[in-house]
Formats: C-alpha cells, structure tokens, sequence
C-alpha cells in the first residue's frame, strides 16, 4: 500500500457513518531493520497545519494549539480502523474517539442554546 | 406518475437554480446595450454549466460524497485549501448581492428602502434553514420562480420583428458606440452570471443531501439537461425584452426596476407582480443556495459533519459556519455599498475564478477509484475539456478587460 497516495486525505467516519475528520497525516514508526510502518492516523488542524507549512500552516496549527491547550493533533491507531477503502471507517462511535474537541465546543456553547437546535428539518 | 412528478419539480428547481440576481442584472444590462449580440455566451454557458452540473452530480450520487470532499485526496492539503479559501469569499460575495436583490425586488413592490430589507430577508433565510425541509424549501421557491416567465410572454406580447431578431442573434455584431473590448468584457460577465460556480456546489452537495444513490443518477440528469436549457431560455427572454423595450428609449440598466419595466410594458400592473414574485423566489432561493454552498465547501475540505437535513446539533462547526457567513453577509450588505456594482463584482469573480471549480471536477470525474464503470465517456472528456480552456481563456482575459474597460463603462 502507498501510504502517501491511499491514506492521506481520506475522508474518515466513525462506526455509525458520522465524520470524524480527513487524515492530515500519519504517524511513521521506523524499525531496526530500515523497514518502515504507518502505525497511527493524525486528524486536527495541528497536524495539517504541520503539512501545510509556511507562516499559514504555523498559525493554523498555533491557533488551534491554543484553542485546545494541547499541540498535538488527534491520534488514531491504525488497530481502531475497521475499514480502509474510499472512506476510512472505524470501529468505535464517535464518542470514544480521542477527536471531536472543537464540534463539541462549537455544539455545547453556540448551537445547543439556540431554540429548535435539536429539531431535524430533513 | 409520481415518478413523473418528482422528475419535474426536479426540474422546476434546477430553472430557479439557473436564474439569480446575476442574470436578472446582466442580462438587462446587457439586452438595453447589446441587444441580441451576446445571446451566444448564454448558449455556450448553458451547454458548460450542464457539463460540469452532470459530471458533478454523477460523482455525488455514484460515490456518495460531492466533489469537494474528494479533491483533496487528489490535488493535496495545499491547493485544497487555497481552492476552498477562493471559493469561499466568491460565494460569500455572490450571498451578498442575492440579499441584496431580494431586498431590491421587495423595494419596488413596498417603497421601503431595501437597506432595510436586507436583515428582514436574512432572519426569513434562517427560519428556512432551522426549519424548513431540504426538499420543501427547494420546491417552493423552484415552482413560485416560474413566475419569471412573464419575461418570455413579453417577448411576444412586445410584438418583435422575429427575422430581424434571429438575424441579431445568428450575426452578432457590437453596436455603434461600444468598443470590442466592452463588448468581451460583458460577454465574460454574463459568462460569468450564468456559470456561477455555486450552482455545481449545490447541486452536487444537494445530491448528498437528497440521499441520491447510483439509482438517481437519472433524476440527476434530467435535472441538468431540461432545467439548465429552460433556464438559459428565460436568460434569453430576459435579454430580449430588455432589447425590444429598453434600447430604443436608450433606457440604461442600472436599477433592478429597469429590469421589470420591459413586463410592466407589456402586461402593466399584473406583469410587475408577477415578474417581482418570479424574482423574490429566485433569488432567495440563492440566498439559500450561495449560504449553503459557503459553508459546504470548507466543511467538505475539513471534514466535518456537514448537511442542512441534518440536525443542527448533529453539524455544529458547519451550522455555526452557515450563520456566521449570513451575518457577515448582511453586515457587508448594509455598508450600503451599490447592490448593482456589488452584482457584477460577484458574477466577475465567478468568471475569474471557474477554472478552480472545475479542474477538480473533472479529475474527480476520471477517477475509477472512485467512479468504477461510471467514469466520463469521451463526451463529457472532450466538452470538458473544451470547456476548460474556454473559462480559463475568460479567466486570464477577464482582468486586462476590467483594467481597459474600467469595469465596463
């Protein structure tokens, strides 16, 4: 598998379909023998700040460091993936999932006190 | 018979899809200067706009997932996001002046200036988008924009010469007292108005939202190729009324009512109606078309939940983005800036920027990772292709002429 070409990017959603994020890049573990493992997905504006680069991916990333109080984006271990195809999908809901910080912020401080927020439209 | 019914609202809101504030400006504008000279850019925009339109669509109900959402994995994190950033602000603009066109419209039925419209339109603009269904809220104001064919009737009503007309039409030439470069700068804007890039954002997210799947390929299409063609059809309609009614008082465009006196000529009082109800529907449906297209896009790049059928709570980030973009919008609506000039920046733009639009479309689309057997046929290659070239020569013209033009006067 190309990891470059068949990781990075892909959309990726939890067991029950909701979308968790995009693969911003991946954790690499180099071992003794030169032969060379994805061991871990990372999603989070860090983490594609990071590939960006430049003075824009530096203050996305910092921007979202400070937000969250932690420099590191989400971390997936590649064992919580059940699924690799065009979407990634994993094994766990999304609740369990170390992601998700900013949506919960974004849904407990401005959508959930507007009136009819957790009314479906269709 | 339900099948039926269902593929012809689908066309009803694919008309109203094609027609915004952009083409009721221009196309008068351009009809009361031009006459029937520019009437070919329609023709070649309708067949772009249903090339990209069903090439975007197919990748949406074949895969799923719209277009946007797949172009990073193929074009990388980098050019993605410079593509979302451009996108944003163009359909962000475009959000501005259909505001402002709906506030327009209703000044002319209720002398209330339209400044004070603007926040009016943008609390209904949330009400349908906290409340109303997906499908519900396209079809109301797809079938009440028919309306808008008062502006066909009036050609006849105008009683035209119709050899001289098709001699117009088929043996374009710039009228005494324009320059060529005008006459290209406004043969790119109405390019522009009517290949806005919002309209394949929507559609083909609007297909997600729809829940299509491979066996709604065929809605899809019958959408693309009778709604489009019908809609360029009022383009024209509008163009040529403006023409018959407009350029012998040497009346200029610069008021959304110059727009409807050629049907108020016609068929009096109840053409103002009718042709004020027609834009009202049409525009708001942009409204709601050019808000939600904003949000899509940068929602797809990140990959965040997104969707209006969804609960808001279910797509907090993406809820929170639409709203926030409405509010910027009004508040850059009410600097009181002309809502006319602010018309044909956002259609210019368009025009500027359709090549990042639609290179990602047509990779997408050749793509059998992801499209199989349903990949583009040497059809959809070869006009795509074509197409390519034609939005990217407008593309590069499109700043010289601004400069030489000084934006058309």
């Amino acid at each position: 598998m190309h990891a470059g070409l068949d990781l990075l990017d892909r959309h990726v959603v939890d067991r029950d379909g909701r979308a968790v994020g995009k693969v911003d890049d991946l954790e690499i573990e180099c071992a003794e023998d030169g032969t060379v493992e994805v061991t871990a997905l990372l999603l989070g504006p860090e983490a594609l700040g990071r590939r960006i680069g430049g003075a824009l991916g530096r203050s996305m990333g910092g921007i979202a460091a400070r937000f969250s109080g932690d420099p590191e984006p989400a971390r997936i271990g590649l064992e919580l993936v059940e699924e690799l195809d065009i979407v990634i999908k994993l094994k766990h809901p999304l609740h369990q999932l170390p992601v998700g910080r900013f949506e919960r912020w974004v849904r407990e401080h401005v959508i959930e006190p507007l009136p009819g927020a957790t009314d479906a439209t269709g | 018979m339900k099948r039926v019914l269902g593929l012809a609202l689908g066309v009803f809101t694919a008309i109203g899809g094609f027609m915004d504030i952009g083409d009721l400006v221009t196309d008068a504008l351009i009809g009361a200067r031009f006459g029937l000279a520019l009437v070919w850019v329609t023709v070649v925009a309708v067949i772009g706009i249903s090339t990209y339109s069903e090439m975007a669509g197919r990748v949406a109900t074949i895969t799923g997932r719209p277009v946007f959402d797949l172009v990073r994995e193929r074009t990388g994190p980098r050019i993605a996001l410079g593509n979302v950033v451009v996108s944003y602000l163009v359909n962000a603009l475009t959000l501005v002046a259909e505001l402002c066109g709906v506030a327009l419209a209703l000044e002319l039925l209720s002398d209330v200036h339209y400044l004070l419209w603007v926040p009016a339109v943008a609390v209904l603009a949330f009400v349908v988008l906290w409340k109303l269904p997906y499908e519900m809220m396209e079809r109301v104001y797809g079938l009440t924009g028919l309306a808008l064919f008062v502006f066909v009737f009036a050609v006849w009503q105008l009683g035209p010469d119709w050899g001289q007309m098709l001699s117009d039409v088929t043996r374009p030439s710039v009228p005494a007292g324009e320059g060529l470069p005008t006459y290209f700068f406004y043969a790119i804007v109405m390019l522009g108005a009517q290949m806005t890039p919002y309209e394949v954002f929507f559609f083909s997210s609007g297909a997600v939202e729809h829940e299509w799947d491979a066996s709604q390929l065929l809605d899809a299409r019958v959408n693309v190729f009778l709604g489009y063609p019908i809609g360029g059809a009022l383009a024209i309609g509008i163009q040529a009324v403006a023409y018959l009614a407009l350029q012998p008082a040497g009346i200029q465009v610069e008021h959304l009512g110059q727009t409807v006196l050629p049907v108020a000529i016609a068929f009096g009082k109840i053409g103002i109606a009718l042709a004020v109800l027609g834009i009202v529907a049409a525009t708001f449906g942009s409204v709601m078309e050019t808000l939600l297209s904003s949000s899509y896009t940068v929602a797809q790049h990140f990959g965040w939940e997104w969707g209006k059928a969804k609960k808001p709570v279910e797509a907090s980030r993406f809820t929170a983005l639409t709203l926030l973009t409405l509010v910027a919008a009004v508040g850059v609506a009410l600097t009181a800036w002309n809502p006319i000039t602010i018309t044909i920046y956002s259609v210019y733009l368009g025009a500027a920027t359709l090549p990042f639009t639609y290179v990602p479309i047509l990779i997408v689309a050749n793509d059998r990772n992801y499209l199989g057997d349903h990949v583009n046929g040497r059809l959809a290659n070869g006009l795509g292709v074509i197409y390519l070239v034609v939005v990217t020569a407008a593309a590069l013209a499109a700043l010289p002429l601004l400069i030489i033009t000084k934006g058309g006067l």
